[in-house]
């Protein structure tokens, strides 16, 4: 009984002993930018076997958190820092991301002007039928408070208008995709990598939110995608970061519709 | 003599357990029938094959007939909720309803049949707290719970409620067996007044009790009818062994 | 002997640690949530509808009056529909139907929220923007999926309140002449009520709880809604939405919320045992 014991501890601590040789690098934060990570993550697999890495949403403020505590080796985070997180971490672009207004492909209208979205989200237009559209209630969705979406939205878009709180609130990119995908009076705003063909980007003041609208600057919604860290990276989030902004990676993100870094501000 | 009840060959059944086996009995009108016998000797069955409260329980059956007035009871065209006001019930333990205060658990079964006139009313309740021997008691706090009562007034208010719904027959199902004395005196003395006017069938487990009360008597043993006659005889000069056996009280 | 209490030592030990924990949770909820209380008054707090963490305006009401809504809309909703098949279980159903009916309502229990979201998402809300109006994420999407996630709850114990009542009281009144279902509406129901009451408040309670389900179909908007159709948030939905995000005042205010919940869920199970103690002592 007593050997059988012994065993199983002898076991369980060679067990964590091989665990700690390798470290995983946990990487956290907004939902944005995480969809891109798992993808360049599954790459870097492939090429590197013996690599673990453990990626988490939770939010921009959430990775950034997480960051500064070293919860996290690196923080994702999809806005921009505030001067205290700025003192105390490292930042390192990695992609650059449009936001756009996206509607149900059911609705009719494509186009916009900036001044109705601002209205729209502000709950001073009520009815598609201002717009020119059919007689039907619009179902603003926003992000909640804090979100990384949430925030470029507000600092691009909106402005100095504030986003009204009688709009429904989802708490990912995700739900809010599928609930404008559901609902075909509804109107939200996400990541321009994350627009699949179940919901429509719609025209702001004309301009179409498409790849070389951004990359002619004609589009100019854009927000940075970062990663952020406390200063020392270890050898394997070093590795995993310079693959990132290696061109394989730049083009995977490129590809699936973020613009790299360098090509924009 | 009437006989108000006349069963034929009346079996009841637990699912497969033989409870009451082919009874042939004749209870005659305005009388007190008592049953007698040994616990689990199926007299208990065989009075709730009377108002067909047997059938209540699942999986339970009865074949045979149970004439009352000469109509079979048992018959597809018989309602048994109309029976059961015809053939009332008292229980081993008094039931007065929880919820319900005196008044109501006395004019429930009324209400229940759709009366709702407050003067009628009134009038059947005091007649049958009257009747049930509980009216000088309770009279003052018709508005308490039934449940505030000792429990010999909470048995004689279930034979209030029983009148209420003017029966032809009552049917008695140990009702003295949860009282104390004094209680079981008056609940003695009452069905004594009540069989000047209505059928009376009592199960009883106490043969002095049987004796007092009773004009007929009937035993059973392990679910058949060993004997039935005058309350007299069977106790002073009963046909069968086993009868004598028991009230001499040599099991049982 | 030694042994013997040794071992009611340990067991009373570990007895203790629940509750211990119990008391950690409680401290440190108010330890992190009491500023809030402090710094904008427990007036404004509670009563203000105005939620706004990014220009430091905290309000709850909005949210209060959320819970209230999605809450009552549930019990509508599934207090009638639970009694029915607790009544039907207990006094009407075949035993062998019942053996099948019961564990199915308890396997109800075990989906887990995330599932009721997705089909109130996917299936109810649209339904509901098709037929009645509205974005179809609203109260009565919540209240609609509550309602399903408390009938085991309210269910399972109204059956033990039901069952609990003697069977002589059924017979009585069946003897007087009374139909089933009279003997159970007049005898058997007011005979069970406190544990049919307590067995509401317990359903009350989860329904206050739940937070997952309730983020999905209820549409999170701050606002006091003004119909059935309209989107609302929880005092749940709202500390699950944001403290991801949350520091600094935001967090204290969050944690000001799960204080009223607290309290809230407090006063419900409170009320809950003194129906059920009144029941026992009867």
């Amino acid at each position: 009984m007593k050997k059988i014991f012994l065993l199983i501890c002898i076991i369980f601590i060679l067990s964590c002993n091989s665990n700690s040789r390798k470290k995983t690098l946990v990487i956290a934060g907004s939902t944005s930018v995480q969809p891109f990570v798992e993808g360049l993550e599954e790459m870097y697999i492939r090429k590197n076997k013996t690599a673990e890495i453990n990626i988490q949403g939770g939010g921009s403020s959430a990775g950034i958190q997480s960051a500064i505590s070293g919860t996290a080796n690196i923080g994702m985070s999809s806005r921009h820092l505030s001067l205290d997180e700025e003192k105390q971490l490292k930042i390192i672009p990695i992609a650059y991301d449009a936001v756009v207004v996206i509607l149900n492909p059911r609705n009719k209208i494509d186009n916009i002007s900036l001044e109705d979205i601002r209205k729209i989200f502000s709950r001073k237009i009520l009815n598609w039928k201002e717009l020119g559209g059919e007689d039907k209630e619009i179902n603003a969705i926003t992000r909640e408070d804090g979100s990384g979406t949430r925030g470029a939205f507000q600092e691009l878009v909106m402005k100095e208008t504030p986003i009204s709180n009688a709009c429904m609130v989802q708490d990912s990119n995700g739900s809010v995709r599928e609930i404008v995908k559901a609902d075909p009076w509804s109107i939200a705003y996400i990541s321009l990598g994350l627009v699949d063909k179940d919901v429509k980007a719609v025209k702001i003041d004309g301009i179409l939110p498409d790849r070389a609208a951004v990359k002619e600057k004609k589009y100019n919604f854009m927000r940075p995608f970062l990663f952020v860290h406390t200063g020392e990276l270890g050898k394997d989030a070093k590795d995993f970061v310079d693959f990132v902004l290696s061109n394989e990676g730049q083009n995977f993100l490129e590809k699936e519709g973020l613009i790299k870094v360098g090509t924009t501000p | 003599m009437k006989n108000t009840i006349i069963t034929n060959n009346l079996n009841a059944y637990f699912g497969k357990t033989h409870a009451v086996k082919d009874i042939n009995m004749k209870i005659g009108e305005r009388v007190a029938t008592a049953i007698i016998g040994p616990s689990g000797c199926g007299k208990s069955t065989f009075i709730r094959c009377l108002n067909r409260m047997h059938e209540v329980i699942p999986g339970t059956s009865v074949r045979g007939d149970v004439l009352l007035d000469g109509k079979n009871i048992y018959d597809g065209d018989v309602d048994p909720i109309e029976l059961r006001q015809k053939v009332g019930m008292v229980f081993q333990k008094p039931t007065p309803f929880p919820t319900l205060s005196i008044y109501e658990n006395v004019s429930v079964g009324l209400k229940l049949n759709g009366i709702n006139k407050k003067s009628y009313l009134d009038e059947i309740v005091e007649e049958s707290l009257k009747k049930a021997a509980l009216w000088d008691e309770v009279k003052d706090k018709l508005k308490a719970s039934g449940m505030s009562l000792s429990g010999g007034q909470q048995q004689r208010l279930c034979i209030a409620r029983a009148l209420a719904v003017k029966p032809e027959v009552i049917l008695f199902d140990e009702p003295c067996s949860a009282l104390d004395p004094i209680s079981t005196t008056k609940i003695e003395e009452l069905i004594q007044q009540l069989k000047q006017n209505y059928t009376i069938v009592i199960v009883t487990h106490n043969m002095q009790q049987a004796a007092r009360v009773s004009d007929w008597t009937a035993f059973f043993l392990l679910g058949e009818l060993i004997e039935f006659g005058k309350t007299q005889e069977i106790f002073t000069n009963p046909k069968d062994k086993r009868t004598e056996a028991y009230i001499t009280g040599r099991f049982g | 002997m030694n042994r013997e209490k040794l071992i009611e030592k340990t067991f009373f030990l570990i007895a203790c640690s629940a509750l211990f924990l119990l008391a950690l949770i409680t401290v440190f909820i108010f330890k992190e949530g009491i500023g809030i209380f402090l710094k904008i008054g427990f007036a404004k707090f509670i009563f203000s509808p105005d939620w706004a963490p990014s220009q430091k305006q905290f309000g709850l009401f909005s949210m209060i009056m959320g819970s209230v809504w999605i809450t009552i809309g549930a019990l509508i909703i599934g207090v009638p529909l639970s009694l029915s098949v607790s009544i039907f279980l207990a006094e009407f159903c075949p035993k062998k139907i019942a053996r099948i009916l019961k564990p199915a309502i308890e396997l109800l229990a075990g989906i887990p929220s995330v599932v009721y979201g997705f089909i109130g998402v996917v299936i109810l809300a649209p339904l509901i923007r098709e037929y009645l109006g509205g974005p179809g994420l609203s109260v009565l999407a919540g209240s609609m999926v509550l309602a399903i996630m408390i009938l085991p709850t309210v269910i399972s114990i109204s059956l033990d309140a039901l069952h609990a009542v003697p069977k002589s009281y059924l017979e009585g009144s069946l003897a007087l002449g009374a139909t089933r279902w009279q003997s159970v509406y007049m005898v058997i129901i007011p005979a069970a009520r406190s544990g049919i009451i307590a067995s509401v408040i317990l359903g009350m309670g989860r329904a206050v709880g739940e937070t997952m389900a309730v983020i999905m179909v209820s549409g999170n908007a701050v606002r006091i809604p003004h119909s059935i159709l309209e989107p609302v948030r929880t005092l749940t939905s709202n500390i699950a939405l944001e403290l991801g995000y949350a520091t600094g005042m935001h967090r204290e205010a969050l944690f000001g919320t799960g204080m009223v919940l607290f309290v809230i869920i407090m006063i419900l199970n409170t009320a809950a045992y003194v129906f059920t103690k009144r029941k026992v002592r009867k």
